[in-house]
């Protein structure tokens, strides 16, 4: 069993409910983008407690919503408190925030062939959960800083 | 006549101190401003009441007044004079001589209202043309996009291709495929921005078509799922008909997405014997339609109404707490032959 785990494709689905309940966060979910000549579209492929399926029809390019943002910038992003750090009438250009309904978050680039591949979202459905120790946690989790075939940024603290 | 007219009516000698006025003038003037009149002996105390008129160059001024001017036609002018209850405030004048000695009478019609509808007249007219001159700049601009920057980028990018084919080294061809990579991004860009400005769909192959390319590109950037009824069968319109419905229908969905809190928005498109009808509907939050206190900019809904008469149309916004929102538009039909 583990054995496949290593040779076959890597099951992202279990290590992110894996890592939900580690973490005691409310939702996580894993964005890969399309390769370059397929028109670098950005998807929610995998999520972990999840309210709906919305996140599944959610299409993103470079630069829009979470996903985009940290694509296109290759920068970790947080926001503690959705309602103060977005103004209201930009929230529904984030739909992952409103469907899923969070209130804090943190999302880290994904790097592959020293380029953002993807983006790993840790959610809470409360304001100012996403505290330091989050960092170190999830850094003991991934082997190597590694998840699949993924190399995660920002889990230093700065 | 002279104490039962409603108009207020002032007389006033040749030098201009006032002989009489009637109850209604007594009644619309400050009552201490009535009693130095009555006090007063001699000219200008009208000047304590009297805020000035208008004239071709100003709003309200002094130059030139009435009392002491002969030559101009003072038989029609607009005054300003300040009341008891609504300070400064303008009526339409009359201003004659009405005997030989030179008596002269003042004659007021309260002009606030009529003033307030000429204003929102004018706003309505304002509001109209901005619209139409928005619409006019956005298909331009979405047009220049579209036909000239677009094609510009294509035809590159067809070059790049061909470089691909001609002997050239691995280094050279993997950066070449950046290149290609993010210049393919760019083209997608532009065109969503063309389409974001106008969809030349719109002007091309009508409503459905239009209606249905919005509500993908909606499903994907919001995941919300859009129900389409359409019942036109590809009948085309009159053009601004079809913006008006097209911008309503966008705003409608923006609306739903931004306060009802739903993932699924329905919108059916139909025609009646004389009317294009079209009603979306959401069964999210809903709105108390009376209340004043728009949690945007409170500006969506009125727009949407003022391109609504802009076509002759009618706009219904049915909502309530609780029970979800519903946005009928109904436009009567100058089908295109």
């Amino acid at each position: 069993m583990i054995m496949k785990q290593f040779c076959d494709k890597f099951d992202y689905q279990l290590k992110i409910d894996e890592l939900r309940a580690i973490l005691g966060c409310d939702f996580i979910s894993l964005a890969i983008a399309k390769s370059a000549s397929e028109g670098s579209e950005i998807t929610w492929q995998y999520a972990s407690g999840n309210l709906n399926e919305r996140y599944k029809r959610i299409v993103l390019h470079s630069g829009k919503g979470i996903a985009g943002i940290v694509f296109k910038t290759g920068k970790k992003m947080v926001v503690n408190n959705v309602k103060d750090e977005m103004h209201d009438k930009e929230l529904f250009n984030y739909p992952i925030l409103v469907s899923e309904q969070l209130r804090s978050l943190v999302a880290f680039p994904l790097y592959q062939l020293s380029r953002v591949g993807g983006v790993l979202l840790v959610g809470y459905r409360e304001e100012h959960r996403v505290l330091l120790g989050l960092y170190a946690e999830l850094s003991q989790q991934l082997l190597d800083g590694h998840i699949g075939d993924f190399e995660i940024k920002g889990l230093s603290v700065s | 006549m002279f104490n039962n007219n409603i108009e207020p009516m002032f007389f006033f000698d040749a030098k201009g101190a006032v002989l009489a006025m009637n109850p209604a003038a007594e009644n619309l003037l400050d009552p201490i401003d009535v009693l130095r009149i009555y006090e007063a002996q001699g000219g200008g105390e009208f000047c304590s009441t009297c805020r000035g008129y208008t004239t071709e160059k100003e709003q309200i001024t002094c130059l030139n007044c009435y009392m002491k001017n002969d030559k101009d036609n003072f038989s029609s002018f607009q005054i300003y004079l300040k009341t008891r209850h609504k300070g400064v405030i303008p009526f339409s004048a009359s201003f004659q001589e009405i005997d030989s000695n030179g008596t002269r009478l003042l004659m007021l019609r309260d002009l606030t209202r009529q003033l307030a509808t000429q204003e929102s007249l004018y706003r309505n007219t304002m509001i109209k043309n901005t619209i139409k001159a928005q619409e006019n700049e956005r298909k331009r601009i979405s047009r220049e996009l579209h036909d000239s920057v677009a094609q510009e980028l294509l035809s590159s990018l067809v070059d790049l291709r061909v470089i691909k084919y001609l002997n050239v080294p691995d280094e050279v061809l993997q950066k070449l495929q950046h290149t290609e990579a993010s210049l393919t991004r760019l083209l997608d860009q532009i065109r969503n921005l063309s389409v974001e400005l106008r969809p030349s769909s719109l002007d091309d192959l009508g409503l459905e078509a239009a209606f249905r390319s919005h509500f993908k590109w909606i499903e994907k950037n919001y995941g919300v799922i859009v129900e389409f009824i359409a019942e036109l069968h590809g009948t085309r319109y009159n053009n601004e008909v079809e913006t008006v419905f097209y911008r309503i229908c966008q705003e409608s969905l923006l609306n739903a997405l931004k306060y009802a809190g739903v993932d699924e928005i329905s919108v059916r498109l139909f025609e009646t014997e004389h009317f294009l009808e079209m009603v979306v509907v959401d069964k999210g939050q809903g709105f108390d339609v009376n209340k004043r206190d728009p949690k945007g900019t409170g500006l969506g809904l009125y727009g949407m109404k003022e391109r609504a008469e802009l076509v002759g149309g009618e706009l219904l916004i049915t909502s309530q707490l609780g029970q979800g929102t519903t946005v009928h538009l109904k436009i009567p039909t100058r089908r295109e032959e």
